[in-house]
């Protein structure tokens, strides 16, 4: 039974024959479809001829363990949906043409020698060298039937006879010549992909896994420091539909989550049907079809340099921390207190920036009376002379130097909390600097008078 | 971009420098980026205050030391300005109690903003030396102000070790001698600037009957010492100035253009430094809400702004009538 025979012949040898008629158009629809179909394998997918398909697989064989089970789980699929394949394999496009159309052993080992490819071709016809018929036929009357006859033959009269096409053709069957395809899609740069052992049905499970390709992809992406500008979701069903949903953001993507938001936009608008899955959709791949080289803002090299700093930095406190003790390492922090000791607490800075209340910049209000660098934990008694009932001090001793008054600020009175019911006495602060330029923060305890006869100064801090 | 994509970023970077560094050598000049003061000191320090560098501030009185830490917060808050981290304060022990604890309000008036403030407190001067150390290594502060109270353990090889720690780490470390009053000129130590700080009289705003009211933060600053750094270039992206205006005499040879590198740049730099007066005392006023440092001796020829002619401020500048005008 050969191809090419004609229908009463046929009928002749076969008497069980059943006819169908030839439809090329439906033909060559199955074919692409396969072929996009079998871009699941590789990208790499082309038309071979009228009736073939080839595909690249170098380096697509380490997922499926070997070659052969590649081509063995291709063959199964396809058998499943009802189609019967020749599968060949060997390291060039036109071996592996041949091999599938026209040999019983379909595998060809790589590096081929030449003892192989004795064995293996020369005794296939010269149609598999894919010479037009006229060719071929020519040759047949001069006697060569067999690639063997004009492999062994000198070149030169081959080609004056029959032209450059045996002899090219026959280098690039020994892969002397590099030759490739031509895919019918251009390979992605960057794709992310997932097989199901067993198929997966629900439009929940593809978006889980569609989370999940991004982030693989977006990886990819941030390696080259590229970003997405097109991008491809392809679902390999397992009845041999694919089905394809294309994106496209203005600007170059490089976070899952926007990938995904595309998508499920692009899902839920009404000119997309739904996913059907069908039977189960067996393997999932995002391609980034075109990406675009995306240049950190400097803003984020910041950041990410400012999260490297904040981490060594909490290392350094804790280092500090477990030396000097948690107490020793503090934060300060404003609460909002009249009476000055309590203005301010000091939590441990282990503890973390989450104590701070209120992360924005303390605001210096320039009303608000000035307040000390340095404060004192126990205010020292100084010698003042001032005016009764509250004037200012003139002139004071402390820590045995006498100090002129030239400048006062004050006074502001600080009482105690009233609802304590403490008692303690008020205390009148005054800002004075001297006459040599030293700032002192000074107070009266006691109104004069009201609560006590002596009324006693203090220095409770130091301006700069 | 995600975290993940930080991290490669920040990690294809380094592969980037390291093989321009591979192809070019290692980067030999120190390139620093300085902090600019006020005019007259920022000539012989070379622009300003080196980044990665020790720098010391001495009181010149024992009741200076209140001034002295004002100056330093005021460095600290212009390096905090540079740099999105935050400052470490170590103070020994001794030295908050002889003259008390930093205080929240007062940082802020003074201009710091406190979540970036950590505070430690060290019980001796050779673990405050440690803990200064170990914050200089890591390079995460931006600043660390050290106050240091007993000078025993400070020598020069304590003094070099915290300047090579601040070079690893490249942050600018201010350290306050606070017990080393009228020592500044004697003390021997590696840090690369030395300034003794006298408490001066603010700015004072007049009032209506009574005292006038004391203004701003104000004191004397004098620049001991300043070791520039070896001759090459030096980044400096702030500072406006140029030398030639404050401190020298018109008989000096200029020497302004940049020479690239070598011998000759070394010793224009120190002859440079030498016709900066040591004597002379630069009163600072501090603006909180610029981080400025203002030159206040100007004062007393009347005019507020620096910006003034060149002959007035040659005029100015000379030696002599800077020794004559008494020190407020």
């Amino acid at each position: 039974m050969n191809i090419g025979l004609s229908l009463p012949d046929a009928r002749a040898r076969f008497p069980a024959l059943v006819v169908a008629e030839a439809e090329p158009l439906e033909e060559a629809q199955l074919l692409t479809r396969l072929c996009d179909w079998c871009s699941r394998y590789t990208p790499l997918a082309a038309l071979d001829g009228r009736d073939g398909l080839m595909l690249d697989i170098s380096g697509v064989a380490h997922l499926f363990e070997s070659e052969a089970a590649l081509i063995e789980d291709c063959r199964a699929r396809l058998a499943s949906q009802g189609i019967t394949v020749f599968i060949g394999a060997a390291g060039n496009p036109r071996a592996a043409s041949a091999l599938a159309r026209f040999s019983q052993v379909k595998t060809a080992p790589e590096p081929l020698s030449d003892k192989v490819f004795v064995k293996l071709f020369h005794d296939l016809p010269l149609a598999a060298l894919g010479l037009d018929e006229k060719t071929v036929a020519d040759m047949a009357r001069a006697g060569l039937r067999r690639i063997g006859d004009i492999a062994l033959r000198p070149r030169s009269p081959i080609t004056a006879r029959f032209g450059f096409a045996p002899m090219a053709r026959l280098d690039a069957l020994k892969g002397l010549e590099r030759s490739s395809i031509a895919p019918r899609f251009r390979p992605p740069d960057f794709c992310a992909e997932r097989r199901f052992a067993s198929p997966i049905q629900t439009v929940e499970a593809i978006e889980f896994q569609l989370r999940k390709l991004a982030d693989n992809l977006v990886v990819l992406l941030e390696r080259q420091a590229k970003g997405a500008r097109r991008l491809e979701l392809s679902l390999y069903r397992v009845d041999g539909e694919v089905r394809r949903i294309r994106i496209g953001a203005s600007r170059p993507l490089n976070e899952a989550r926007a990938i995904v938001r595309l998508i499920a936009g692009r899902l839920a608008s009404p000119h997309e049907d739904a996913i059907d899955a069908g039977y189960g959709v067996d393997l999932m791949r995002l391609a980034c079809l075109v990406a675009e080289p995306l240049a950190p803002s400097e803003a984020e090299l910041e950041r990410a340099h400012e999260a490297e700093r904040a981490l060594a930095l909490a290392e350094l406190l804790d280092c500090l921390s477990a030396r000097l003790g948690a107490r020793a390492v503090t934060r300060r922090e404003l609460i909002d207190a009249h009476v000055p000791e309590q203005a301010e607490a000091a939590p441990s800075a282990m503890l973390g920036r989450a104590r701070l209340r209120g992360e924005e910049p303390d605001k210096v209000v320039e009303a608000a009376p000035a307040r000390p660098l340095r404060l004192f934990a126990r205010p020292e008694p100084i010698e003042a002379l001032a005016e009764v009932p509250d004037g200012p001090p003139l002139r004071f001793r402390w820590r045995r130097i006498l100090h002129d008054v030239t400048a006062i600020e004050g006074p502001e009175r600080i009482a105690a909390p009233w609802w304590r019911h403490t008692g303690a006495p008020t205390r009148d602060y005054f800002r004075a600097e001297d006459s040599e330029g030293r700032r002192f923060w000074l107070y009266r305890e006691g109104l004069w008078g009201r609560e006590t006869m002596r009324p006693k100064w203090f220095v409770h801090g130091l301006f700069g | 971009m995600s975290p993940v994509g930080r991290a490669e970023g920040m990690a294809r970077l380094r592969r980037v420098i390291a093989r321009i560094e591979a192809e070019s050598g290692p980067a030999s000049e120190r390139v620093v980026r300085r902090l600019p003061l006020v005019h007259a000191f920022d000539s012989a320090l070379g622009g300003g205050l080196a980044d990665d560098a020790l720098h010391e501030i001495a009181p010149a009185k024992p009741q200076d030391g209140a001034a002295a830490m004002g100056f330093a917060l005021a460095l600290a808050a212009g390096f905090l300005n540079r740099r999105p981290a935050s400052a470490l304060f170590i103070g020994e022990g001794f030295a908050a109690e002889e003259w008390g604890a930093l205080y929240g309000p007062g940082l802020v008036a003074h201009g710091l903003s406190l979540s970036r403030l950590v505070f430690v407190r060290a019980p001796d001067a050779a673990l405050a030396f440690w803990a200064i150390e170990e914050a200089l290594k890591c390079g995460a502060p931006a600043v660390v102000v050290g106050e240091i109270w007993s000078l025993k353990g400070y020598s020069l090889a304590a003094s070099r070790r915290l300047l090579l720690a601040a070079r690893k780490g490249k942050v600018p470390a201010l350290l306050i001698l606070a017990s080393a009053y009228g020592q500044a000129e004697r003390l021997s130590s590696a840090a690369e600037t030395r300034f003794e700080i006298a408490a001066a009289p603010s700015a004072r705003i007049p009032a209506a009957a009574g005292f006038d009211i004391p203004g701003p933060f104000a004191c004397g600053a004098r620049l001991i010492k300043s070791r520039l750094a070896r001759a090459g270039p030096f980044v400096d992206a702030d500072s406006p100035s140029k030398d030639g205006r404050s401190s020298k005499r018109p008989t000096d040879s200029p020497s302004e253009d940049g020479r690239p590198s070598g011998r000759p740049a070394v010793r224009d730099q120190r002859s440079r430094l030498q016709t900066h007066d040591v004597d002379r005392v630069i009163r600072l006023q501090w603006r909180s809400q610029d981080m400025t440092f203002k030159d206040m001796t100007f004062r007393d020829i009347g005019v507020d702004d620096q910006a003034i002619s060149l002959p007035l401020a040659a005029a100015s500048g000379d030696r002599s009538r800077a020794a004559a005008r008494p020190r407020r």
